[in-house]
């Protein structure tokens, strides 16, 4: 247990890295008040179990990720019409239309969200005006070096009755800290498809905010396949302050080896007449540690709504755990909410029938836990991202 | 040179210390089909199980599959080795596509056998033959189906992995007169191609519907883990008219 010398230095230390940052897309007080923040909030995150190996509240960059800090994100836009900006350009010149979504969904609100943006330097803002529907998807790359830190920042405003769909990779090298926030704002009847595969070395850790605020009768679908880093942790939220929007959050996790991933979803109907689902799955095998926490909250106003939520979570080893916690509140009397969830090892009756047909043993166990995944996995754009997403989770199976 | 057959002799099992089947002999020729009718509880789905090697049944006895001792084999190689069961009640694997399980059952089977384009050309064949809407290919197995389309669903793997020896456990029960006569017509089908002329049956049902469509080379009726007596199809018929008490009565009073 570190003294408190040694944390208070550790804290200084993180402020004398700030000191040097007054870039776009935050001022200098701004990243002061921002890692404030960071060091006044407390995670919210408790020890799921006796194993789970993590402390949040300790949890910071080194220095020497500080100093290192190196990524680079590469945007695929394929399409007329939609503008993509570095943030920091963004920030400069276009404040007014950056504004209508950076910093309006609440991500740097959060313990880690606010480190972030603390350090926030990299970053992209992608604006699709009006009715406009892009054919291809846009694919984001980021890549976090090796003992680097990094903060990237996205934000992505769809304006009214326009489409579009992103795929962000995330790659992060050995013993990489990176902690971004995503903020997606849509007006009305927009519609947007948010696909993160997250595939970190496996000693690096991810964190991570993810935050969108749909308009009236928009469409939202968050996408989140964490499959690499020691640790993959974050928040997934939609804010729904407007009635008829369809929300969806989808999230599939597989920690092998001694992974830790730790997941909180919020769906937040303050509007009523609105529709959420959210599906996760989450998997466990080796001494791999998983926790979602999944939230529902449908205020006293928002009278229609309906509100969805399955989580299903799969055992493969004695030595994983995977702790799945839902947590519906409801303030509203004419609404509907549905909860589901399975928790277990794989079914002997499944593996005998499969077996029954020549099937052997462990190809069975592996079709049955690729299987497992199928529904969510079935959410992600593009065959080709699945059948990534499937590779990935089949190498974990070996 | 092997026996040809599935030769069952001397079969007891016990589940949870209860002895259920209390020895069974029987013996299944290529090409031949048999039929095991019973009342409920007299262990017909029991002898199915342990011939296909459920593990929670405790086994003893003699089973040979063309001359191969199949008891000391684990599940799956005793379907490679030609046996197969269709299931009263099918297990649900959600996530897993109809077609990409089919096809991992024939290539666990016959490795190899089919390239692809066959191997779906002979799919789309047995479902139009079965009634089965070619959308089922993409649907996950068992997920969601109806009794019926389980039960067709076991028929189109019948079709497709053509084994040696079939065992059929009620395979009738919850099914329409349509689904029936589809499920009796695929049967009758594969009996008919060169792929399932010598595939030898056995058929367990409680109601004799099955066997309008399959006519029965041999009937044997089993109460309390017992084989009471073995006929003709005639022997189902008699079992129609009159039920299994009369039956019940003489096994009581051989016993």
């Amino acid at each position: 247990m570190p003294s408190a010398t040694a944390v208070a230095q550790q804290d200084r230390a993180l402020y004398d890295r700030l000191a040097t940052l007054n870039d776009p897309p935050f001022t200098a007080a701004q990243r002061g008040a921002a890692l404030d923040t960071f060091f006044a909030t407390r995670s919210g995150r408790e020890k799921p179990s006796r194993y789970w190996r993590v402390d949040f509240e300790t949890l910071q960059p080194t220095s020497a990720q500080l100093d290192a800090s190196d990524v680079t994100i590469e945007v695929d836009n394929p399409n007329d019409g939609v503008a993509v900006y570095d943030l920091a350009v963004a920030a400069r010149e276009r404040p007014e239309l950056l504004g209508r979504a950076f910093g309006r969904t609440g991500a740097h609100a959060t313990k880690f969200g606010a480190l972030a943006a603390a350090f926030a330097r990299r970053g992209v803002f992608i604006h699709v005006p009006a009715d406009r529907a892009p054919g291809e998807p846009i694919v984001i790359r980021s890549s976090t070096a090796a003992n680097s830190a990094a903060f990237p920042a996205i934000v992505v405003l769809v304006e009214r009755g326009a489409r579009l769909t992103v795929i962000e990779h995330i790659d992060a090298a050995s013993n990489a800290f990176v902690c971004g926030t995503t903020e997606i704002v849509c007006d009305e009847g927009a519609q947007v498809t948010y696909a993160v595969v997250q595939a970190a070395a496996e000693d690096a850790r991810v964190l991570f905010t993810r935050a969108a605020l749909p308009g009236r009768n928009a469409r939202v679908l968050w996408a989140d396949a964490e499959l690499g880093a020691a640790l993959a942790a974050g928040d997934l939220s939609i804010e729904i302050e407007e009635p008829g929007s369809e929300s969806e959050i989808v999230a599939l996790f597989f920690p092998n080896g001694s992974q830790h991933v730790d997941v909180v979803s919020t769906v937040h109907h303050r509007a009523g007449d609105a529709t959420s689902l959210t599906l996760v799955k989450s998997a466990g095998t080796d001494r791999g540690q998983a926790r979602f926490l999944g939230n529902i909250r449908i205020a006293e106003g928002a009278q229609g709504s309906d509100a969805r939520l399955r989580d299903d979570a799969l055992l493969l080893s004695t030595a994983a755990h995977v702790d799945s916690v839902p947590a519906l509140e409801i303030a509203a009397n004419d609404v509907k909410a549905y909860h589901g969830a399975t928790v277990g090892a794989i079914d002997d009756e499944q593996i005998f029938y499969m077996e029954s047909r020549g099937i052997e043993r462990s190809a069975a166990e592996r079709m049955i836990a690729l299987g497992f995944f199928e529904p969510a996995i079935a959410r992600f754009p593009t065959e080709r991202v699945r059948d990534s997403i499937r590779q990935a989770l089949a190498a974990k199976l070996t | 040179m092997s026996e040809r057959g599935l030769r069952i002799a001397g079969l007891r099992c016990r589940i949870a210390g209860k002895e259920i089947l209390k020895g069974i002999d029987l013996f299944v020729e290529p090409g031949r089909v048999h039929a095991l009718m019973g009342p409920n509880g007299s262990g017909k789905s029991t002898l199915a199980f342990s011939l296909t090697g459920h593990p929670q049944y405790d086994v003893s006895g003699n089973v040979t599959l063309d001359g191969q001792d199949v008891l000391e084999l684990p599940p799956d190689k005793r379907a490679r080795a030609g046996l197969f069961l269709s299931f009263q009640y099918p297990a649900a694997i959600p996530g897993v596509k109809v077609a990409n399980f089919l096809h991992a059952a024939r290539q666990a089977e016959r490795p190899g056998d089919l390239p692809p384009a066959k191997f779906r050309a002979l799919l789309l064949e047995k479902m139009e033959e079965l009634g089965i809407d070619p959308s089922f290919m993409g649907r996950y197995l068992n997920d969601g189906f109806s009794g019926g389309e389980k039960k067709r669903l076991e028929m189109l793997q019948l079709a497709v992995l053509a084994p040696k020896y079939a065992i059929l456990d009620e395979t009738d029960s919850g099914l329409d007169i349509d689904a029936l006569k589809d499920v009796g017509t695929s049967i009758a089908k594969l009996r008919e191609s060169d792929e399932g002329r010598d595939c030898g049956f056995l058929i367990i049902t409680h109601y004799p519907r099955i066997l309008q469509y399959v006519v029965p080379d041999v009937v044997h009726v089993m109460i309390d883990g017992r084989i009471v007596k073995t006929g003709d199809a005639e022997l189902a018929n008699r079992i129609e008219r009159d039920g299994y008490d009369r039956l019940r009565e003489e096994s009581i009073a051989i016993a």
